[in-house]
């Protein structure tokens, strides 16, 4: 059996996977009257199922591309490669984001080879041609052999990506000029967006320290794992430790998963953890209670009680569908997902913070934050391991002789939300929805599903 | 000030030489290579800091920018008790490190501390699969009669990323 993972690492293709027919409607089995949920495992391994996702997902649906403050200044760039296309995210000369493919109109050169930095133009090194960041071709060496007037240079401005669309400082782009209007897209989770967003009185923003790290494993396994609450208390059992002996007492009560529609995904997490300027533990210091109780009266002064408890008193964990993860717990995270092969995924993760916080709160903040997120943190390895550990493991029954063992069971929970109650984190309700929807998006028009589905499982496709 | 002349240079009553400090980053990894965490927990003075900044780093503070890595001296043990654990599951089995260690230079000194860098280059494998992390300590070293403590370790990385399967789970 050929090693998946290592195929499409080493850059080779991935040796060929007979896929049943229909793609992703038939590598996702739901049964309501046996109140079972099950994914293919090809959905994780195979070339062409990534393939299609590359074309049907990342070719046609909003993507998170950075956040506003990335890029605070005219000037001001990024390069970040996005659903495989290499792009520059910068501010022009006027303030106005813009998002361009990174790549010369002339022969199709990497124009900006830098990470991040600032600049009125951007030139090619190839023949020297002289873009400015608000795209229009500037000057190109010996023009007179070129077509005389303007139409030339007009034709050859660099290439914008079709759509940009930001909310609450959150940048996305597509590749696909017809998608709906960015809120459409977002649907319920524009508003857990705004309430990580006003967490701040004078707004949030992300930080220079950017986490870039690979996985061996593929990229639904991170959203599965973000929206799975069942893993917390025995993949993280040395963390959960850390917490209890730091005077703190992790539990998994009271945790809640939404479905917000559209791929979307939400956990509502209370006493997971403390939150910096908002719930208190121990770790967090004597100085920071009493901060804490300053904090909660600004929100409550600015936004209202109503407001400020919806957003200090629960952590959130939201998905958007496809690559955004926004983790507001002990402190805020933004995590980008990049799939590169069908077992190979870029990660990028910024963190998130109060424009204007007091320095020593702002490095309580990182300290707090880094300690448990990132491949040097001490949760994240043991997430990574479990990415990289499933994506080994479902080779074992690739083309198994009994068919029946290579699928995924994700039925935790089915009970409960057939009954119509509010699913528990520790269920398995976010993964489901998730793969609903990407059922619907890789393969044809779902059908029904075996047994009476509940209406809102249905609706939420 | 040449760098021999600092090399000669007192701190408090004693000279601090390179072969000193070349022998407590040897013996540093050969702890870590055996995966000795209680001993190299005792090479931290009480209040030491760890820190392994992110690729993009320019020389930010702790209050600055994000970090792989900006433990306190309570997440130092909070760490180390952590990898001891069967529990620890990104480092159950232990991965298999192997360190080397050179371009050893003892940079500057205050009252009571050293400052050195030296190069690292740590092979690490597991799982069939084999990582190079490759970069530069600057440590901020405290100086007593009985030897060489670590006030602030900081590994600074030079690879552009964290490859696929290169986390960093062990200490680095």
């Amino acid at each position: 059996m050929t090693n998946h993972t290592q195929g499409a690492l080493a850059g080779a293709p991935a040796s060929p996977e007979p896929v049943p027919a229909g793609l992703g409607n038939a590598l996702v089995e739901e049964d309501w009257d046996a109140l079972t949920f099950r994914v293919h495992r090809s959905a994780y391994r195979s070339q062409s199922v990534f393939d299609r996702e590359k074309e049907e997902i990342w070719g046609h649906t909003w993507l998170y591309l950075g956040h506003e403050t990335e890029v605070p200044n005219p000037g001001d760039f990024k390069t970040r490669t996005l659903g495989g296309r290499p792009l520059i995210f910068c501010r022009d000369a006027a303030g106005e984001i813009q998002v361009f493919l990174n790549a010369c109109t002339h022969r199709g050169t990497i124009l900006c080879r830098h990470n991040e930095g600032n600049t009125k133009f951007f030139q090619c090194f190839y023949h020297a041609w002289v873009f400015s960041n608000s795209g229009e071709l500037a000057a190109l060496p010996g023009d007179d052999a070129y077509p005389a007037g303007e139409e030339f240079r007009a034709a050859m401005r660099l290439r914008t990506v079709p759509r940009v669309q930001s909310h609450e400082g959150f940048v996305f782009i597509a590749f696909d000029p017809d998608v709906p209007d960015l809120l459409t897209h977002l649907g319920q989770a524009a508003h857990y967006m705004s309430l990580t967003a006003n967490i701040g009185p004078q707004g949030m923003q992300t930080l220079p320290g950017v986490q870039l790290y690979s996985v061996k494993g593929n990229w639904k396994l991170a959203v599965e794992n973000a929206m799975d609450g069942y893993h917390f208390a025995p993949t993280h059992n040395t963390f959960v430790g850390y917490l209890r002996e730091s005077g703190f007492a992790v539990t998994d009560d009271d945790q809640y998963a939404y479905d917000l529609g559209s791929g979307h995904g939400l956990l509502v997490l209370t006493g997971h953890n403390g939150r910096i300027g908002m719930v208190w533990e121990p770790r967090f210091g004597e100085a920071e209670k009493a901060r804490t109780v300053e904090k909660r009266q600004e929100m409550v002064d600015r936004l209202g009680a109503e407001r400020a408890a919806e957003i200090a008193d629960a952590s959130r964990i939201l998905y958007v569908f496809p690559n955004l993860l926004l983790f507001d717990l002990e402190a805020l995270t933004i995590r980008q997902l990049e799939p590169v092969g069908p077992g190979h995924t870029d990660v990028r993760a910024w963190q998130f913070v109060e424009v204007g916080e007091p320095q020593e709160v702002r490095e309580l903040r990182i300290r707090t934050m880094v300690s448990f997120v990132g491949p040097g943190g001490l949760a994240t390895p043991d997430d990574i391991e479990a990415y990289e550990a499933v994506q080994r493991g479902i080779e074992a029954t690739a083309n198994a002789a009994d068919p029946r063992h290579d699928w995924s069971d994700m039925s935790r929970g089915m009970g409960n939300e057939k009954a119509g109650n509010q699913g528990r984190s520790i269920d398995e309700g976010a993964m489901r929805s998730f793969w609903r929807h990407w059922a619907d998006r890789v393969g044809d028009p779902a059908g029904p599903a075996t047994g009476a589905e509940p209406d809102a499982a249905a609706e939420r496709r | 000030m040449t760098v021999d002349e600092v090399k000669e240079s007192s701190v408090g009553s004693r000279i601090v030489r390179r072969a000193e400090v070349e022998e407590f980053l040897y013996r540093e990894a050969l702890l870590l290579d055996e995966w000795r965490l209680d001993e190299w927990l005792t090479l931290f003075e009480e209040g030491g800091r760890f820190e392994v900044p992110t690729t993009d780093w320019t020389g930010w503070d702790a209050a600055s920018g994000g970090a792989f890595v900006t433990d306190d001296y309570d997440l130092i043990k909070a760490r180390v008790k952590r990898l001891k654990s069967r529990k620890a599951h990104a480092e159950n089995p232990h991965s298999r490190t192997h360190r080397m260690i050179s371009n050893v230079v003892v940079l500057e000194q205050g009252d009571e501390t050293v400052w050195i860098t030296a190069n690292f280059l740590i092979h690490r494998y597991r799982d069939g699969g084999a990582f190079t992390y490759v970069g530069r300590y600057e440590h901020v070293l405290l100086v007593s009669d009985e030897g060489l403590r670590f006030r602030v370790r900081r590994a600074v990385l030079v690879n552009e990323a964290m490859e696929p399967g290169a986390r960093l789970s062990f200490i680095l």
